[in-house]
């Protein structure tokens, strides 16, 4: 049997009813044409959004690793953004100036590509450590455990100041540089257009949207895999019920721990790359309103649900860095619009930004409200939330 | 792995044995003794003084941590707006001390009656405070009572944004200032000394972990807080009015939280937007190292927090001081579950 | 791009919805008769939060000097606000793209701004990349511009070649008309020793950039001009609501006065207003520009107000012949006295500077709109700039020539009377052997 029909068997099984198929199908789409849609549509502009639509897929990176954590086994974890500044800074120290500064010395400058592994790991090792002693922890008591920890981490970041820049943050950090034996028509000639200069710059950052997607790309792989396995299967049996998926024999602790150490990865793998993309790190990125955006995009998006994920992390970005920010520029167009005084325009403007708070509140809460489940729920949890059998709540049922 | 788990089946049963106890008790011991005792000995004075500003900080914090811990105890929610409602109080407050003709800076000198205005407008905003935090309940927390237990911690977080950016239009980005009706003055022990003010909110907070533990346990009400804090259903069977029951503990707990703010306002002074997010955050932390739900804990929790703090500022570099918190509430847990003083509780 | 041309009428149809969410800076479409157009100037601050206190000031300070500033050459100036706040914090991340898409507006010139030195960290390489000019009225990071801090102080600021790393080999485009922390840091350890007479200090910071830097530079100086720092060394969180441990511990080790690296929006006023009870109200109590001629400074500090004295990168305006008229305007421009503090002043200095370096470059370009480049080079060549805060030129890193601080000290515990506070003193770093001069 070729691999062809394979394929083909395997393609035929595809349900295209199902929403999820649809979504994978839709975001594939759009973030194929994305770069070519808006250099089309806004050529100026065009750097600028592609730029932040790379700076958007950091979250949703994060936004599928911690749907393992909270979504897929149960676990509610309040300072996951710990383990971004772990991968961040892992990248930051030694790929930049920073070290020489440092008693060590000497400036280290390892390539990105690899540090993108040893950041994985790192990451995935400090979960693990966080992970060990705690995961017998329930429900909540869990949650603040994480919620210390995403608030020790960025502090000791910023305090072991001899190594890490401390308030300064580290900047002027390596951008990634493609192996010498990858070249091709970006790299000089202009044979196809659509590509002209993949290389990682601040002005053409088609490079690092590609990476992004990539990166994305390997990751639903990844974890789609891991939640349709065994493992997957035993993350929901403990989510459920963690006494009577031990008493079946899964063993709880390993496969908390391993929910645990893949989300501590993916968010490593997330901030390697958001170091190199923006060049610097530095403590304030990862604070825990970081921690808790990440989690309303996980369950905004629907929880348990991959594609939700991808959604949720997609929409709150979408509001908080462009939406919000831009609705100063609204105003002020629209008060050009209606020929206002520059004073009166300026004023606008200032409320504009002052209903900030306001406008994402009512975002959350109204979406929360009228859609508890998220935007694009997981099927099973649907199918439960329908029934509505029980009066506890899926996610506390594993908790006491 | 397989050695991973059973390295981990070992310090379970380590931690939670005789000889865990030993560790949790022992390693803090060793540390007071090491540490912190000869400090004593070496100045008592400041020690003394650092004692009294480190509980003075805890009852601020318990008079918060209260509240958290009570909506906590009933609906197992993490209520993030609570930091919110706490600042909101402070801001009503400060409202309605300026209405009445008192700002910060004037000095009125009403004497005894001081005692009766501040009473007066303490239950004014409680009230108020109390029936925007019902509403609150009402609209973004009770509509989702069934759906899994995220939901409402997002509209938590929802409600905590709009709060704030409520109080950010309302006052801008600046502190406020609070009138401070606390009495002046200090008596002095061993170079020590202690504010009539510090006694004031240590009293405060006193006073109310007594009338909240005796409310739970003694009233009706408090009877059935407890009863639909266990079992929903089985309460309702019983035919206690769950609604209601809910709807009054986010009424006290705003309660609280109003007082809380005015007190923080007469010790501090300064209020601002987002002043009660993160003295929320730190008053879940001292709710949970208690053992969360339980008013005893609650305050517990504030008094060490207040006193870890207080101890490395003086002592030692307070850049540190948060990792310190952090950290033995980490420690705490790895061998308390549940907090200092949280009931051991079954696994279903 | 140019083949895939037919795709357009697709294109269009997504036009509507996208188009609207693309372009940050688009013009309002309001086009005038007769003018060559509009030049953009952008505003890159964190103007959403608790930071807005100083960012929306600055953003006035702009406004304001776009409106001095009229018709350039028959170009209408539009200032076009970025706010770099998310969630109310300021974001490296934001203030990237903000740049980025200022970047992409062909209008825009140059900008003003950021408010802090790690955002800069991260705009500086892409606006160097396009020679997009920034004028920052705030960023006081010593490694901004310079590899090290001036060579009289002891203050290692351990940059280890930033500033190049940051432009890599482009040409300089950063310019800032605030002199560094190794200059302010320094000049009131030196009013504390001279002036104050005081051997022994405690020392204390809010542990964030701006804050921590001048707390530092202080430090050095205060120590190695014979001062002795005493008591722990404070950097608190910005959830820290008890300051007396810390006040205490160094009133027990003996300081006669506090120093205080940090703003008025990072509690550093409320320091001050602990101090009841420990230390004497007349004991002096040091801060850097964050708390200078600040009513609300004054408000937190309470009865304590008196005896605060604050630090400026500037010329005091009675020293100044221009800056009468320009301070008059503003207050007449903005009365709220929330929106006059020190920043708003620098900000119309950096506004004007900008705005004329601007002029130039269109003389340069025969009365065309100048290219970025031309406005660069013309920001470069600053020479004298006659504004608020004296006579600014830029030297080669593009640090500003003025290098005096002026020392103010808080009288009243009156906030209205912030602005009016007298200046006590200044300290000249342009002369060879800078002294305290009190008259």
């Amino acid at each position: 049997m070729s691999v062809a029909v394979a394929a083909r068997r395997r393609f035929s099984k595809v349900d295209w009813r199902d929403p999820n198929t649809l979504t994978y199908v839709g975001l594939g789409f759009l973030a194929l044409i994305y770069p070519t849609l808006v250099y089309l549509i806004n050529p100026d502009q065009g750097p600028a959004l592609v730029s932040q639509a790379a700076d958007a897929g950091v979250f949703v990176v994060m936004a599928l690793g911690l749907n393992v954590v909270v979504g897929f086994a149960g676990l509610l974890d309040l300072g996951y953004a710990a383990f971004f500044a772990i991968g961040a800074y892992t990248y930051g120290m030694l790929a930049s100036g920073q070290l020489a500064l440092s008693p060590i010395g000497h400036e280290v400058h390892l390539p990105f590509w690899v540090l993108l592994f040893v950041a994985v790991l790192v990451a995935a090792t400090c979960g693990a450590i966080l992970g060990a002693p705690t995961l017998r922890l329930r429900g909540d008591y869990l949650a603040i455990v994480t919620l210390g920890f995403g608030e020790i981490v960025p502090r000791v970041f910023r305090n072991l100041s001899q190594f890490t820049g401390g308030v300064n943050a580290i900047s002027a950090i390596d951008a990634p540089v493609l192996p010498y034996w990858i070249d091709g028509p970006w790299d000089g000639g202009a044979s196809f257009a659509v590509v002209q200069n993949l290389k990682f710059t601040a002005g053409e950052p088609t490079a690092y949207y590609v990476l992004m997607v990539l990166i994305i790309v390997a990751v639903v792989v990844v974890i789609r895999n891991a939640q349709r396995s065994r493992i997957g299967r035993a993350w929901m049996a403990v989510r459920e019920d963690e006494v009577a998926a031990e008493a079946m024999g899964v063993n709880t602790v390993n496969i908390k721990l391993l929910a645990f150490a893949i989300g501590a990865s993916v968010s490593g793998f997330a901030g390697c790359y958001f170091g190199a993309k923006l060049s610097t790190v530095s403590p304030e990125n990862f604070t825990f309103l970081v921690s808790v955006t990440i989690l309303l995009m996980v369950t905004l998006g629907g929880m348990g649900n991959i594609p939700g994920a991808i959604v949720g992390a997609l929409v709150i970005y979408f509001v908080q860095y462009k939406l919000l920010s831009d609705l100063p520029h609204w105003v002020a167009a629209g008060a050009g619009a209606l020929n206002l005084s520059q004073h009166a325009t300026n004023v606008a403007t200032d409320y504009a930004t002052r209903l900030n708070f306001v406008i994402f509140g009512l975002i959350l809460a109204v979406t929360m409200l009228l859609r508890p489940q998220g935007l694009l729920p997981s099927r099973v949890r649907a199918q439960e939330l329908q029934r509505g059998t029980t009066d506890e709540s899926v996610f506390d049922a594993a908790a006491t | 792995m397989a050695t991973v788990a059973g390295a981990l089946k070992q310090t379970r049963l380590g931690i939670s044995g005789r000889v865990g106890g030993w560790i949790f008790y022992g390693v803090p011991l060793v540390a007071f003794l090491v540490l912190i005792l000869p400090r004593l000995f070496l100045n008592p004075g400041f020690f003394l003084q650092i004692l009294v500003f480190g509980v003075t900080d805890g009852a601020v914090l318990a008079l918060i941590a209260l509240g958290y811990t009570m909506v906590y105890g009933i609906i197992e929610l993490i209520n993030f707006a609570h930091g919110d409602i706490f600042t909101l109080g402070g801001f009503i407050g400060v409202l309605i001390f300026s209405l009445i003709g008192i700002v910060p800076g004037k000095d009125l000198n009403l004497g005894f009656l001081t005692l009766f205005v501040v009473i007066g407008v303490m239950a004014v905003t409680m009230a108020i405070n109390g029936g925007i935090n019902v509403l609150i309940e009402r609209v973004a927390y009770r509509p989702l009572r069934h759906q899994p237990r995220l939901a409402p911690l997002i509209t938590a977080v929802g409600m905590s944004f709009i709060l704030e950016g409520l109080m950010f239009i309302w006052k801008g980005p600046n502190f406020i200032q609070s009138p401070d009706l606390l009495p002046g003055g200090h008596f002095t022990v061993l170079a020590a000394n202690v504010d009539y003010r510090s006694i004031v909110l240590i009293a405060a907070a006193l006073v109310l972990v007594v009338l909240l533990t005796l409310f739970i346990e003694r009233t009706k009400l408090g009877k059935a807080m407890r009863a639909t804090a266990q079992d929903r259903d089985a309460a309702q069977l019983m035919g206690i009015d769950i609604n209601r029951t809910i709807s009054a503990t986010f009424f006290i707990g705003a309660a609280l939280a109003a007082a809380g703010g005015i007190l923080y306002g007469f010790y501090l002074h300064n209020f601002r937007f987002d002043t009660g997010f993160i003295t929320g955050l730190f008053a879940f932390t001292a709710a949970v190292l208690g053992g969360i739900g339980n008013i005893r804990g609650a305050a517990l929790g504030a008094l060490l927090i207040g006193l870890i703090r207080a101890f490395n500022d003086g002592y030692g570099r307070s850049e540190w001081s948060d990792v310190l918190i952090f950290a033995i509430l980490v420690y705490v847990l790895v061998f308390r579950p549940t907090g200092l003083l949280g009931m051991q509780v079954p696994e279903k | 791009m140019t083949r895939l041309k037919g795709l357009r009428p697709v294109a269009v149809v997504f036009a509507a919805s996208l188009a609207a969410a693309a372009c940050g800076g688009s013009s309002g479409g309001s086009s005038s008769t007769a003018d060559k157009g509009e030049i953009h100037i952008g505003v890159e601050m964190p103007l959403s939060g608790t930071e807005s206190t100083q960012g929306q000031p600055i953003l006035k300070g702009v406004q304001y000097a776009a409106q001095r500033a009229g018709k350039v050459k028959g170009f209408t100036i539009k200032v076009i606000p970025f706010d770099d706040a998310v969630n109310g914090v300021h974001d490296p991340q934001k203030g990237a793209q903000n740049v980025q898409a200022m970047v992409g507006d062909t209008k825009l010139l140059g900008f003003v701004g950021p408010l802090n030195s790690n955002v800069a960290k991260t705009e500086i390489p892409i606006a160097a990349d396009a020679n997009l000019t920034m004028i920052s009225p705030a960023n006081t990071g010593v490694c901004l511009t310079k590899d090290n801090a001036d060579s009289r102080f002891p203050y290692d600021a351990g940059c280890g070649g930033l500033a190049k790393q940051l432009r890599k080999s482009n040409p300089n485009n950063y310019f800032r008309v605030v002199t560094t922390d190794d200059y302010q840091g320094p000049a009131m350890a030196d009013y504390f020793l001279q002036v104050l007479k005081i051997q022994k200090v405690g020392v204390a910071s809010d542990n964030q950039t701006y804050g921590k830097g001048i707390a530092d530079a202080f430090t050095a100086e205060f120590k190695a001009k014979g001062g002795q720092v005493v008591g722990p060394r404070n950097d608190y969180d910005q959830n820290t609501t008890d300051f007396k441990p810390f006040l205490t511990a160094a009133k027990n080790a003996g300081a006669q006065g506090i120093y205080v690296g940090g703003t008025t929006g990072t509690k550093v006023c409320q320091v001050r207003a602990q101090m009841n009870g420990i230390f004497d109200a007349t004991t002096p109590f040091g801060g850097g520009d964050g708390i200078v001629q600040d009513g609300e400074c004054v408000g937190q500090a309470g009865a304590m107000a008196p005896n605060v004295f604050a630090s400026i990168a500037a010329v005091d305006p009675v020293h100044v012949p221009s800056a009468k008229s320009v301070i008059d305007g503003y207050k007449k421009a903005y009365p709220d006295p929330a929106d006059y503090t020190a920043y708003s002043i620098v900000a119309t200095d950096a506004g004007g500077i900008l705005i004329n370096a601007i002029s130039k470059a269109i003389d340069d370009n025969g009365g065309n709109m100048p290219k970025r480049d031309g406005v660069r080079k013309a920001a470069a060549s600053t020479k004298n700039y006659q504004g608020a805060l004296g006579s600014t030129s830029f030297d080669a890193n593009g640090d500003t020539s003025v290098k005096i601080i002026s020392i103010y000290k808080y009288d009243s515990a009156d906030p209205k009377k912030a602005n009016d506070e007298p200046w006590v003193g200044q300290e000249n770093f342009g002369e060879d052997k800078p002294t305290v001069k009190t008259s």
